[in-house]
């Protein structure tokens, strides 16, 4: 059974009475163990799907499922203990407790929870991370990687059921990318699901599947499908190919402003649909995406 | 490395690590509730030490009742009646009743010693007219500050200091007191107090001297303003028939007015204290506000990673309330320091600064201290702990 899982998952906006649809339908499902990861451009909805299956946030329409159960509708408190349980987030920006060292960012989670395990569980996790002559170190007394791992560390304190990263790698460098990979790999490898939404391309070569976002539909359901990105892509199907990059782009080019400012800003500065440029706004109708993909292709 | 103590209150360790984080800002924040628990302390301690700086030299004022003819009696207070004082006042309690005669005296050596120039019973030159007093037995409620008063006091004259002072009379001198010349066996011990019978300018007879009978007022000292208040109350009452043959007139409703006004003064000199207090309120409102500003991604880290509302509350409440707390002990210390200088200089004691009533007042600053800081962390706690996780974590 899938242990998170959404079912026909819509999320709007409603800002400045403006509604805008960042996520239209969204089915996604993974196994626990699975390493997944969302592909697509700014603005496709890929934070907003996170935040929605790490329960920060609720769906407009649709329904969040956690091991079988639905938590859409739970109240805040009901909501977080949920996300305690089940969740764990690797952040881009680390977001690492200052003031704390490496061994008390681990333990964080567990704080309140008066568990006298937590302190030798947050060695363990913080050993087996390669960390463990690190424990007493400030965040900035640490590298990039060395704090993305000690947050990857703190997301597995509370053993959750799937971790969920996003832009896990988008402040290394490549080849400390690699090996924060590598170590999702080795999560998974203890039936931890990995759910990362990434730009990078190189986190496909680690993952068991890539699903793309675009335009706040998902793989297939994509209007824009043209065959080239046809079906859930696969590990390897997920190699960049030209014909996908350029919907890709060309979508972004079209909504960055509008859906990528919706989910990533305020809101404030969004331009609304109709005062981009020339390029017809994907509004609820889909055709104006699938126009430039025709033409591409 | 937790230690045992935060392990247990984990809230307070994070504070404590939070307010570690801003040192400068932390320390201005709490510096505003010591200044405002000092005020508040010490300006209470300024007007319980004035109160009491007064209390003490109003004296026996509100101790003593002082029985006077009334309306209906015949000008003087018979024996009779001077008895029945006497049963009515209890233990402890000292009657002194005493004559009055308004007469020319004369003061001086050369002047009317002799008596010589003009004829008995004449003033002699620098004679004046005044009340001179005849009691049994002044030892009750005067002492003496050169030579002594005899007892029982059978002749001589006792005078008060300022006439001493003003004649340069000293005991063994004489004055003239309606013409017969008097010896003074005594100067009296000036009263600090402003009792019913100041003792300066008194000139004081021994009673025998006087042929009238009846006495012109009678004093009733009492051990404390209350017994006077009930001695008052029951001489009124006992003696006063139907007829107002004595006026009795007590202190303590006066005594009782004084403290009550300087209770009063001392709630305003708290309020002007309260007013700083309010300000460090507000200045910690501000830290916080930041704080949460500044914090906002972490704050929605820790929502994110399982953190319930109340968690975050805790931690942002603490952190007031450790501001106030640590602002609040400096404060109370401060304070004490505050109130020794001022009993110093006021009643002459630094010490008195460490009565019981004073430390009512530094544990009330101390009180309103931390319940300033726990209020105005209450809003940017509260704003804190509803920021939604996706909101702060969007940047």
């Amino acid at each position: 059974m899938a242990v998170i899982e959404t079912r026909d998952v819509v999320k709007r906006y409603e800002t400045g009475g403006e509604t805008l649809t960042a996520l239209k339908g969204i089915d996604f499902a993974v196994e626990p163990g699975e390493f997944v990861s969302i592909m697509g451009p700014s603005g496709s909805g890929k934070t907003t799907l996170l935040n929605l299956l790490g329960l920060l946030d609720d769906p407009s329409e649709g329904e969040v499922l956690l091991d079988g159960e639905d938590v859409t509708g739970l109240s805040d408190k009901e909501q977080t203990r949920a996300r305690k349980r089940t969740i764990g987030f690797v952040f881009q920006n680390f977001y690492l407790i200052p003031t704390l060292t490496a061994r008390e960012n681990v333990e964080i989670p567990a704080l309140f929870d008066r568990d006298p395990t937590v302190e030798e569980r947050s060695v363990d996790l913080l050993e087996r991370m390669g960390l463990g002559d690190r424990l007493d170190h400030r965040p900035d007394e640490l590298s990039g990687g060395q704090k993305q791992r000690v947050a990857i560390a703190r997301s597995l304190i509370n053993e959750p059921r799937v971790l969920l990263a996003d832009e896990p790698t988008g402040n290394l460098d490549r080849e400390t990318g690699r090996q924060i990979l590598d170590e999702f790999v080795e999560v998974t490898e203890r039936d931890v699901a990995v759910i990362a939404v990434t730009h990078d391309e190189l986190v496909n070569e680690y993952v068991d599947r890539v699903v793309r976002l675009v335009d706040g539909y998902m793989g297939e359901d994509a209007p824009t499908a043209t065959g080239a990105a046809g079906g859930p892509p696969g590990g390897e199907g997920a190699a960049p190919d030209p014909a996908d990059q350029v919907t890709a782009d060309a979508v972004e080019a079209a909504v960055t402003d509008v859906v990528g400012e919706e989910s990533d800003g305020d809101g404030d500065e969004r331009e609304m649909p109709g005062d981009g440029d020339e390029t017809e706004v994907p509004g609820d109708g889909d055709e104006p995406d699938a126009e430039p993909e025709g033409e591409e292709s | 490395m937790i230690g045992g103590f935060y392990r247990r209150i984990p809230s307070l360790y994070m504070a404590r690590r939070n307010l570690s984080r801003t040192k400068v800002r932390s320390v201005l924040a709490a510096l505003g509730i010591v200044i405002g628990v000092i005020a508040i302390a010490s300006l209470g301690m300024f007007g319980l030490t004035l109160r009491y700086q007064i209390t003490e030299s109003l004296g026996d004022l509100g101790n003593q009742v002082l029985v006077t003819p009334g309306e209906d009696s015949d000008g003087t207070i018979s024996e009779r009646d001077l008895r029945e004082v006497q049963a009515v006042t209890g233990p402890g309690t000292t009657v002194v009743p005493s004559k009055a005669r308004s007469t020319v005296v004369s003061y001086g050596r050369g002047g009317g010693s002799g008596g010589g120039g003009g004829g008995p019973g004449e003033p002699s030159a620098g004679g004046e007219r005044r009340i001179v007093r005849g009691i049994e037995n002044p030892g009750l409620i005067y002492s003496a500050r050169e030579g002594t008063i005899p007892d029982p006091y059978r002749s001589g004259a006792l005078i008060g200091p300022a006439i001493a002072e003003e004649y340069d009379l000293g005991p063994g001198d004489a004055i003239s007191i309606n013409g017969s010349s008097t010896r003074v066996v005594a100067v009296l011990e000036s009263d600090s107090g402003f009792g019913f019978m100041s003792p300066s300018n008194e000139i004081i007879l021994p009673n025998r001297e006087f042929q009238r009978r009846g006495y012109s007022q009678v004093l009733v000292s009492t051990p404390s303003s209350t017994v006077a208040n009930e001695t008052a109350v029951a001489l009124r009452s006992e003696l006063n028939g139907r007829r107002e043959l004595v006026q009795v007139q007590d202190f303590s409703d006066v005594a009782d007015s004084i403290g009550q006004t300087f209770q009063a003064l001392n709630l305003f000199l708290i309020g002007i204290g309260s007013i700083s207090l309010l300000v460090a309120g507000v200045s910690i409102l501000n830290v916080m506000l930041m704080s949460t500003v500044e914090r906002r991604e972490e704050i929605g880290v820790l929502r994110a990673v399982g953190f319930q509302k109340r968690d975050v509350l805790k931690i942002m409440l603490s952190e007031a309330v450790l501001l106030g707390i640590v602002g609040g002990i400096a404060g109370a210390v401060f304070s004490l320091v505050a109130g020794m200088v001022i009993n110093h200089f006021i009643v002459g004691d630094a010490l008195l600064a460490f009565r019981p009533s004073n430390f009512v007042y530094v544990g009330l600053a101390f009180a309103f201290g931390v319940g300033t800081s726990l209020l105005s962390g209450l809003y940017p706690a509260w704003k804190a702990a509803n920021e939604r996780p996706v909101e702060a974590l969007r940047s």
